[in-house]
């Protein structure tokens, strides 16, 4: 069935997202797993609504929603990382207190 | 997408696979480029696996935005501050990192043992009767486009000054 195939390709990714989001030094990779975070909340989105309300469809627009707010993540978070590493000469995440000192 | 039931089967099957080992490679792989690849193959199949859910318009906003704009951005991010740091990113296990396995597995394991354990079709005749009414004339993308304009106008405008607001942001940081 269709949408218990989307809602368990959806925990999946949301899973394995998290657990890289976590385990993850690397600032960029950590980036890219909360791409995948948000890309399991989009399938959640669209398999639902395709399912129940697919006459108005507003789960999908709910999820182009969260593909604007991704776009605008995705434009601060590297800023952010490229400003961290002209500092620092380092991504690692255990090594970015800047607001330490 | 009305395609026939086996052919769209193999195409779930595919996509899935897909997935799965796409994001396997996204948290494991140890040089960032590798992994960078491979989020763009894991957001590749996810705008095919709309397009099999009936979701033209949002597959090709996925395309576009996230293979597109954010791919290519996460690429050259990786490729600026690429240094010899991968060679000591290799996975040796932790205690943190077997407790956050263990966690993760067990979110897994919960919600795939809930997910068929729902009754959707118990849910489907409580919101199916009410759409009748509705007009099912106009295709999907013209659907999304009255809704934009008319219901979500004011989330549609303020989604438009966050992004304004993010991207100035972002060049104030990274400039210098």
């Amino acid at each position: 069935m269709m949408l218990e195939d989307g809602l368990v390709l959806s925990a999946y990714l949301f899973s394995i997202g998290i657990y890289g989001l976590i385990t993850s030094r690397n600032m960029v990779r950590a980036l890219m797993c909360l791409e995948l975070i948000l890309n399991a909340v989009n399938i959640n989105f669209v398999t639902f609504s395709d399912f129940f309300d697919s006459r108005q469809l507003k789960g999908n627009i709910f999820s182009i929603f969260v593909i604007a707010i991704a776009a605008a993540e995705a434009a601060i978070g590297p800023a952010i990382v490229s400003s961290i590493y002209r500092n620092r000469k380092s991504t690692r995440i255990n090594q970015s207190n800047l607001l330490n000192n | 997408m009305d395609l026939p039931e086996p052919l769209h089967d193999f195409l779930l099957v595919f996509l899935g696979s897909c997935l799965v080992l796409g994001s396997l490679g996204v948290v494991f792989f140890t040089n960032p480029i590798f992994s960078a690849f491979s989020l763009g193959l894991v957001l590749v199949c996810i705008s095919l696996f709309y397009i099999l859910s009936n979701s033209h318009f949002v597959a090709a906003a996925q395309l576009l935005i996230y293979v597109g704009a954010i791919n290519v951005l996460i690429l050259f991010a990786v490729m600026f501050m690429n240094g010899s740091e991968y060679h000591q990113d290799s996975h040796l296990f932790t205690v943190g990192g077997g407790i956050t396995l263990m966690v993760c597995t067990s979110i897994f394991v919960s919600l795939i043992t809930t997910i068929p354990d729902t009754s959707w079709y118990g849910l489907i005749w409580t919101t199916r009767p009410n759409q009748i009414i509705e007009q099912d004339l106009i295709s999907t993308s013209q659907q999304i486009g009255v809704h934009l304009s008319t219901d979500f106008f004011l989330p549609f405008e303020l989604i438009s000054i966050i992004l304004l607001a993010a991207l100035i942001g972002a060049i104030v940081v990274a400039r210098q």
